[in-house]
């Protein structure tokens, strides 16, 4: 075996070297002929690449980038939350976490905070406390409406613009998508202005037709519901898109079978449409789900999250327990039990929806 | 009892800024039960003309006519035919059952048991009642073919139309399904039209073939007929394979002269009356390599078949196919007489295309070259 094995390698290597005159060969050929600037750039590197010396396992110094940046700033706040999640932070750290003595070079980590261990205690907390309830009712209330409606909403835009009587789609297509690109903030503040009980504009034309002002701030009901309007405004669009692109790739000649199999406009969308659109759908409604889940820009600038707290929602009291009241483990806790519980409602959509 | 008339048939794609015209002033008569192919080269129409009956596209002008009934403008699925896909368009979601009891569900008030039973019956002819819970993906391309085709046959329509229905099949599959496709048709009696661009298909399976070209059809006959007398130099050129030799020759009197020193006097010069110039053209299987005469011609390479040769030859830079006796084998390079009988030969006017004589010679020969491959 051992000599059949040389003889192989003997035998590549000889081909090898042939193949490599025979490469530089032809490359001279190619260079003698005129060739345009380009060319010659590119038969610059390569001769550069062959000058260059190979070094052993370079490539890891290559990728080392992404990892180093990633655990830095993805790996470790994760695994940081987690182990926050069962103390009580006390203040910045002091003194030394670890140190590093190489003779002329002296590394010292200094230590994050100033924790104390209370086991569970974090998370018994949160089980009693009325507002972490109050949060999760608030926010699963706005999602339980705001979801559906939006992408309701979104697929019978999409239906409409991928209808073939329809003319300028680009430009409905462009105007309906274009609230995604809307600073939160920003568009938050029109929303805040638009809705401002004495001054706002609604209720200016809502007064025209003679209809009473709606309390639409400071009505717990109404508070909800304008949150609910302004988020739909800004992600119906996105998701008509997504759902655009997935209906575009539905082969035309199954709607041509359908109608031939004597099938009307509803039952089209009822046995074709919708069964292929199903993976496209579900991504979206994932992708919403945990997005209005993680609402918090909305309710905090138009809302501020009242009326007696109405519209507060799970991530605007992590924020509160967090940069406001500084309770950093009891905020990585909530943090842990609110990726738990997105997580769960991630994977059972994914179950239901997805058996094909 | 469903015949089908087509009148006058026009069909033009408004696309905003221009007009294409894709089916202009088609007629034809189809007889009930009869298996009817249209054929010619990708962009002929021939696969608008079968969407048209399907009702999928709107007639521009012109009538179409199942039996009795005016459908011109009818929806597809009052029409009460069937359609076969190129690419099958089984329902990707939906198993083989569903599939083929789809139609019989959405179009017809029978109850479930009866679909069931009526999808198990289609299933068992069709050879595919194990397949029957599997959803289309985990089928072959030939197992498709039979659900698409079941889906077809399950709702006992009075037209079935079939787009290219074998062209994803392999070589085997498809000349196997072909004489499937053929018994099936004839024991269902269901009036059929059949959209092929391969006209071997044409001739095999058709009663009557229909070639287009350019959107207006050109001849409609049998196999027959549209191999021995073809209409004009384009269906001559379509029909058979490998196809028809042509030459541009010159008339002098009652000889025929063409490029290097090809030369072939006839015996009756009453077609060529009135032409300077015409194109001659010989099926391959008529022109006999002989041992000296008058035209000649390089051997540029052979093809050994086994039960035949072609022989491809080159005369003046113009090619020439031969199909010959498996003996006859010369040798590539060399150079060979050939012959061919006058009864053999077409004619057409080398302007308009349009035939001045065709073949006359005894049926025989012409019709086993015809239909054996």
């Amino acid at each position: 075996m051992a000599t059949s094995d040389e003889t192989d390698e003997r035998v590549g290597e000889t081909y090898r070297r042939r193949a490599r005159m025979r490469v530089r060969r032809t490359t001279r050929q190619i260079r003698r002929a005129a060739r345009p600037a380009w060319d010659r750039v590119r038969f610059a590197r390569q001769d550069l690449t062959a000058a260059v010396p190979t070094l052993p396992r370079v490539a890891y110094l290559f990728i080392a980038p992404f990892f180093v940046l990633f655990g830095l700033f993805l790996a470790f706040p994760v695994a940081y939350t987690l182990y926050l999640s069962f103390f009580e932070y006390q203040g910045v750290g002091e003194g030394s976490l670890f140190w590093i003595d190489l003779g002329p070079v002296y590394i010292e980590i200094p230590q994050i905070a100033q924790l104390s261990f209370v086991g569970a205690g974090n998370y018994l907390r949160l089980l009693g406390n009325d507002l972490f309830w109050q949060s999760m009712f608030n926010t699963s209330y706005i999602l339980a409406i705001q979801v559906p409606l939006m992408i309701g909403l979104a697929l019978a835009l999409a239906l409409a613009l991928n209808a073939s009587f329809m003319r300028f789609k680009g430009v409905f297509r462009t105007a309906i998508a274009l609230p995604v690109s809307a600073n939160l903030v920003a568009y938050s503040t029109v929303f805040l202005l638009l809705f401002n009980e004495q001054l706002g504009f609604l209720n200016y034309v809502l007064s025209g037709v003679g209809l009473g002002p709606v309390p639409w701030l400071t009505s717990e009901f109404w508070a909800r519901n304008t949150i609910i309007a302004a988020v739909t405004w800004r992600w119906t669009g996105y998701n008509m898109i997504i759902l655009l692109a997935g209906l575009q790739t539905i082969p035309q000649q199954l709607y041509e079978a359908a109608e031939i199999d004597g099938a009307n406009r509803w039952e089209k969308f009822r046995y074709v449409t919708l069964p292929q659109l199903k993976p496209v759908l579900l991504f979206v409604v994932v992708l919403s789900t945990i997005g209005t889940f993680k609402l918090f820009a909305e309710p905090y600038v138009i809302t501020g999250g009242g009326p007696t707290n109405a519209t507060i929602t799970i991530v605007q009291y992590i924020y509160r327990q967090a940069f406001v009241n500084f309770n950093l483990g009891y905020a990585s806790a909530l943090t842990v039990v609110f990726v738990a519980v997105v997580s769960v409602f991630s994977i059972l959509q994914i179950k239901l929806g997805g058996e094909d | 009892m469903s015949g089908i008339n087509i009148t006058e048939l026009d069909k033009v794609y408004d696309s905003g800024t221009e007009n294409v015209v894709a089916v202009e002033g088609l007629s034809v008569d189809i007889d009930h039960g009869e298996f009817l192919v249209l054929v010619g080269p990708s962009g002929c129409g021939k696969s608008t003309t079968l969407r048209c009956l399907a009702g999928l596209e709107d007639v521009t002008d012109g009538s179409i006519r199942f039996g009795d009934e005016e459908v011109t403008d009818r929806r597809a699925s009052e029409r009460d035919v069937a359609m076969v896909f190129q690419n099958y368009a089984l329902y990707p979601h939906m198993t083989v059952r569903g599939n083929i009891g789809f139609g019989l569900k959405l179009s017809t008030k029978l109850s479930g048991d009866e679909i069931e039973r009526k999808v198990e019956s289609v299933a068992e002819m069709l050879g595919i009642s194990e397949l029957l819970d599997e959803k289309p993906k985990a089928l072959s391309g030939g197992q498709q073919q039979r659900v698409a085709l079941g889906r077809a046959i399950v709702r006992e329509p009075s037209v079935f139309l079939m787009d290219e229905p074998l062209s994803n099949l392999d070589a085997k599959l498809r000349s196997e399904m072909r004489t499937e496709l053929q018994e099936l048709q004839t024991d269902l009696d269901v009036t059929t039209v059949y959209v092929t661009h391969d006209q071997t298909e044409a001739m095999a399976m058709g009663d009557r073939i229909a070639v287009m070209n350019g959107g207006v059809l050109q001849q409609v006959g049998s196999p027959e007929e549209v191999y021995r007398s073809p209409v004009n130099r384009f269906v001559a050129d379509f029909i058979g394979s490998p196809s028809i030799n042509l030459l541009t020759a010159d008339v002098e009197g009652d000889t025929l002269s063409g490029p290097g020193k090809f030369a072939y006097e006839l015996d009756d010069s009453d077609p060529v009356a009135g032409h300077d110039r015409v194109s001659v053209g010989v099926r391959p299987e008529d022109i006999k390599v002989v041992e000296s005469g008058r035209n000649a011609a390089d051997v540029t390479v052979v093809e050994p078949m086994g039960n035949e040769n072609f022989l491809y030859m080159e005369i003046d830079g113009h090619e020439l196919t031969a199909r010959v006796d498996p003996t006859v084998r010369p040798a590539e390079g060399s150079r060979v007489a050939f012959d061919f009988d006058e009864t053999a030969l077409y004619l057409f006017d080398v302007e308009t295309g349009d035939a001045l004589k065709t073949k006359t010679d005894s049926v025989d020969s012409a019709v086993v070259g015809a239909t054996e491959n």
